[in-house]
């Protein structure tokens, strides 16, 4: 083996990863969060078919493996559609779709969460349903969903680690490259658990400080 | 572009086989998760700091590391101090100690919910602190998350999936196979999903039913 040992270049390595991993994890949130949080304004106009069609793609989504889905987007689409996916724009779509799917239910169960009599104040008042969802529901569903939020963004940075199944260069596929050509696994794999980890953390603790923020106005501040 | 699903009914006896691996895989990961899952719990409500901190390590751990880092870590790893298992072992284990984490917490939050009376009721009695837990403790805990169960059991069979990654031909495996063999991944991985998601339909279905059954007596409290 000519290459078997560990180089100083394998860490710039493993943060390229880290880096195509936290900057694909943060484009699908963003997208998955807006498409998500448009499907739950959907459901509160309670448009016909589009509101069924839009929590039966949730459950399809929620209920099946995302690696099943990254397959059908990646070798699927392009056989049947005749277009042409590269490994990241799969990534991207699969990633954004499924984070949306579970961003639904959140903005879903957090605008219930509303009381109904808060709502026909408002409406009493004359707001229009739009006025409504922006000034009175939007604000507090926000502070509810912030935690079940965190928790599926925790998760969601895990997901990632699928993409580098169908050739990402994600941190996952950059400690499968090491391990093969150090062969030294319970380093490399330590390595990127940790790094992982690490990030996971950040996820959570960035997560906490926005509740905290987004509370502060409830909070009881003392007599 | 046509979606013609009849190529597939040559291939449905193989699909099945896979199907059944799966299944027979998580079946096993079940048993292997509930039993770790009951002794860091036990851990974890333990009087003692270090046990309980050490647990908690191990939940943290594992919930915080994507599943395909841990898989590969131990499917490369395990060879290299001498543990020479097949795929299918590993798959299970790794399943196990990953669904052993979540499982724990499920079952935590079942021992924490009993009631003081009823631990009081069983000390007045004379029971001994271990008959208290293996006999009173412990059932009610089991019987109260037996639905969190049924959701970390169904997050196991989409997680499942992973085990493909490492030569284990369960439903993905086999899918994979069939669909570089007809030239139809679209329609194989639509027809996947949709196999996935009836899947954990039945089984949730299975689990509410199963859940009520157990828990007849407090019908009031718990549904």
């Amino acid at each position: 083996m000519r290459f078997a040992e560990f180089t100083p270049y394998d860490i710039v390595l493993l943060l390229q990863g880290l880096g195509v991993t936290v900057g694909l994890f943060l484009i699908t949130s963003l997208i998955g969060l807006l498409v998500g949080v448009l499907w739950g304004v959907v459901r509160f106009y309670r448009i016909p078919v589009l509101m069924q069609l839009v929590t039966f793609v949730s459950e399809i989504l929620k209920n099946s493996p995302v690696l099943v889905q990254l397959f059908l987007v990646f070798f699927g689409f392009p056989a049947f559609f005749h277009v042409n996916v590269t490994p990241v724009q799969a990534a991207i779509v699969t990633l954004s779709a499924n984070t949306a799917a579970f961003v639904y239910v959140i903005a879903v169960s957090s605008i219930e969460s509303i009381g109904r009599d808060q709502v026909e104040a408002a409406r009493v008042f004359g707001l229009s349903r739009w006025q409504v969802l922006r000034h009175v529901i939007a604000p507090q569903a926000a502070a509810f969903s912030i935690g079940p939020l965190t928790a599926l963004l925790v998760n969601q940075l895990q997901v990632t680690s699928l993409i580098s199944v169908i050739g990402v260069l994600d941190l996952a596929k950059i400690g499968a490259t090491l391990n093969l050509r150090t062969l030294k696994p319970f380093i490399v794999w330590t390595a990127v658990g940790i790094l992982y980890y690490l990030a996971a953390k950040a996820v959570a603790s960035l997560g906490a400080w926005a509740e905290k923020r987004l509370r502060a106005h409830s909070a009881f501040r003392g007599l | 572009m046509r979606l013609d699903l009849t190529i597939l009914i040559p291939h449905l006896g193989f699909l099945a086989e896979g199907a059944l691996l799966t299944l027979e895989a998580c079946a096993l990961a079940l048993i292997g998760s509930v039993i770790l899952g009951m002794l860091v719990a036990i851990a974890r409500t333990s009087s003692s700091k270090w046990i309980s901190r050490l647990a908690f390590l191990y939940v943290d751990l594992f919930r915080n590391i994507p599943f395909i880092v841990q898989l590969f870590f131990f499917y490369y790893g395990l060879p290299e101090i001498g543990i020479y298992i097949d795929a299918f072992t590993t798959g299970v284990v790794a399943l196990s100690i990953a669904g052993g984490a979540y499982a724990s917490d499920a079952i935590r939050a079942g021992i924490l919910a009993i009631d003081n009376g009823i631990l009081e009721a069983a000390e007045v009695s004379g029971l001994s602190k271990r008959v208290t837990f293996t006999r009173i403790v412990l059932p009610i805990a089991l019987r109260t998350s037996v639905r969190p169960l049924g959701s970390v059991l169904i997050n196991m069979i989409l997680t499942s999936s992973i085990l493909s990654t490492i030569t284990l031909n369960e439903l993905t495996g086999q899918a994979k196979i069939v669909a570089s063999d007809t030239f139809r991944p679209f329609e194989v991985y639509v027809v996947l999903l949709v196999v996935y998601a009836a899947l954990t339909y039945l089984v949730s279905l299975g689990i509410t039913l199963l859940h009520r059954r157990l828990n007849r007596d407090l019908q009031e409290q718990v549904s």
